[in-house]
């Protein structure tokens, strides 16, 4: 099997779309059930496609790099794409946000917490109608079999003319509201970029803490304490992420050529997917929630906390590998 | 002074982790700073949490097991940290923010000992009844943690 980046946005495209659907209708249908058991299965799914977000995202910041050296493709549709991808990542981001939160006050409590319940549902019909145009918005970067205005090879030409002109256009002035325009504002001042250095590894310090003392009590070190306990600690772990998740975006909005077709950057998506997975199951699953004092943890539980503590480590090792394996600075 | 940093810089050492290119000599003597950073800043601010009362369920006395941590954590940031400073130690050792950095982390390492000996060794730590300056030295020693991080980072831009 031969894949590159583009190729790998193309199958990954679809998880904010049908994903995001998907995980509306089973929130539709918790609520109509009034099931519990239903509820936690649909606010674990917007979670999950939220996080699965970064690498469909990401995978559409390589393509972009691909695309910039294919003299037939316009830029105009391709930044209209990423703008409006940039709109549903983050609504689709909140939204996995606000799950997170709202499954970990229900672990504690047993109750659901309704604002933000109802705040995850205006979230992801939101994020789903702009993921759907984002869908649109990128099939007519390089699908003319899709264009349906009847236009003749003429008209045709002198749209592609408009678009170049528009291009050059884009090029002087992008607007703030848009992907290049963002971009440009994060280099032009140049405060921006090491304020976001310095709280990216704040936020990195805080993860790594909290998910230290977590995740050793599930390996079965500090048996003294109820895994419950520290798990009234882990929003700060979640704050941590948040800080980074938008520092990050400063960083790859900034300067997509460093990270789009990074194989670095890759593998540091590829282990941020595993490690939000590792943080999911330490929030709401039974196994490490029933650890209680004293109590040495199964097995299973032991795999787990090992795999969020290594995964994280891997989330770190290749952001600091961004220079020396791929091309980032 | 400048002629023998500049050996150091021409030694064999800092030319193996400068200029080898491998792998395994500057970006991953980086990695490991970074970790380390991360372990001791942020075990530290875990307990600083608790201590400011965020998972009180948590009982304080095991938390006592992650100092042994934290210091190793200063270790291989002290020894990591060194070897990056003998690659460029000319640029470095005339940086103001590389010594306010230096500045920030001994007092913060300084704070975390203060805070194990007065609060964790304590006798009265398994009453849960934490000593008067305990929420002082979390405050404080979360600001050294964030300020030492930040001129760390800002070495590069300055």
């Amino acid at each position: 099997m031969n894949m590159n980046v583009p190729h790998l946005h193309l199958l990954l495209n679809h998880i904010p779309t049908i994903g995001g659907a998907a995980a509306i209708a089973l929130l539709i249908i918790a609520f109509v059930r009034k099931s519990d058991d239903l509820k936690r299965i649909a606010l674990e799914a917007t979670y999950v496609v939220a996080l699965l977000t970064f690498p469909a995202y990401m995978s559409g910041v390589g393509a972009q790099q691909s695309l910039l050296t294919t003299p037939d493709v316009s830029q105009t549709f391709v930044d209209a794409h990423w703008d409006a991808a940039i709109f549903t990542f983050t609504l689709l981001q909140l939204a996995g946000a606000f799950s997170w939160l709202a499954l970990w006050k229900w672990r504690r409590s047993g109750r659901w917490p309704t604002t933000l319940v109802t705040g995850v549902v205006v979230l992801s019909v939101l994020s789903f109608a702009t993921a759907a145009r984002t869908a649109s918005l990128g099939g007519e970067i390089r699908h003319p079999e899709i264009i349906v205005s009847g236009q003749t090879g003429e008209e045709a030409q002198g749209a592609t003319d408009a678009q170049a002109a528009t291009d050059a256009q884009l090029d002087t002035d992008p607007g703030w509201i848009s992907g290049r325009g963002l971009g440009r504002w994060i280099t032009d001042k140049v405060w921006v970029w090491p304020a976001s250095e310095a709280l990216h590894f704040i936020g990195l310090w805080l993860i790594l803490g909290i998910v230290l003392i977590a995740n050793l009590r599930l390996l079965g070190f500090m048996r003294a304490v109820p895994y419950s306990a520290v798990h009234r600690m882990l929003p700060w772990a979640a704050l941590g992420l948040a800080i980074n998740v938008v520092t990050g975006m400063i960083f790859t909005t900034a300067t997509p050529d460093q990270y789009g077709l990074n194989v670095s950057f890759l593998w540091k998506i590829v282990f941020l997917v595993v490690a939000g997975l590792s943080l999911l199951y330490t929030t709401v699953f039974e196994g490490p929630w029933h650890v209680d004092a004293g109590k040495e943890p199964p097995l299973r539980v032991k795999i787990a906390g090992a795999t969020a503590i290594l995964s994280w480590v891997l989330v770190m090792y290749f952001g600091r590998m961004l220079p020396f394996l791929g091309n980032a600075f | 002074m400048d002629p023998f940093l500049e050996s150091l810089q021409q030694s064999a050492l800092a030319r193996f982790i400068g200029e080898s290119g491998s792998l395994l000599g500057y970006p991953t003597i980086l990695f490991l700073h970074t970790l380390s950073l991360g372990t001791i800043a942020g075990l530290n601010a875990g307990v600083d949490l608790r201590i400011l009362g965020f998972g009180r369920g948590v009982p304080l006395g095991p938390l006592g097991r992650l100092f042994p941590i934290m210091w190793l954590g200063f270790a291989v940031s002290a020894l990591s940290g060194l070897a990056l400073l003998l690659t460029d130690p000319v640029t470095r050792l005339h940086q103001p923010v590389f010594y306010i950095k230096l500045l920030l982390v001994a007092l913060g390492v300084v704070t975390m000992q203060m805070m194990r000996n007065r609060v964790f060794r304590n006798p009265s730590i398994d009453s849960g009844v934490l000593p008067p300056n305990a929420r002082t030295l979390a405050v404080v020693s979360l600001c050294l943690w964030i300020g030492a991080t930040t001129a760390g980072r800002l070495i590069a831009y300055l």
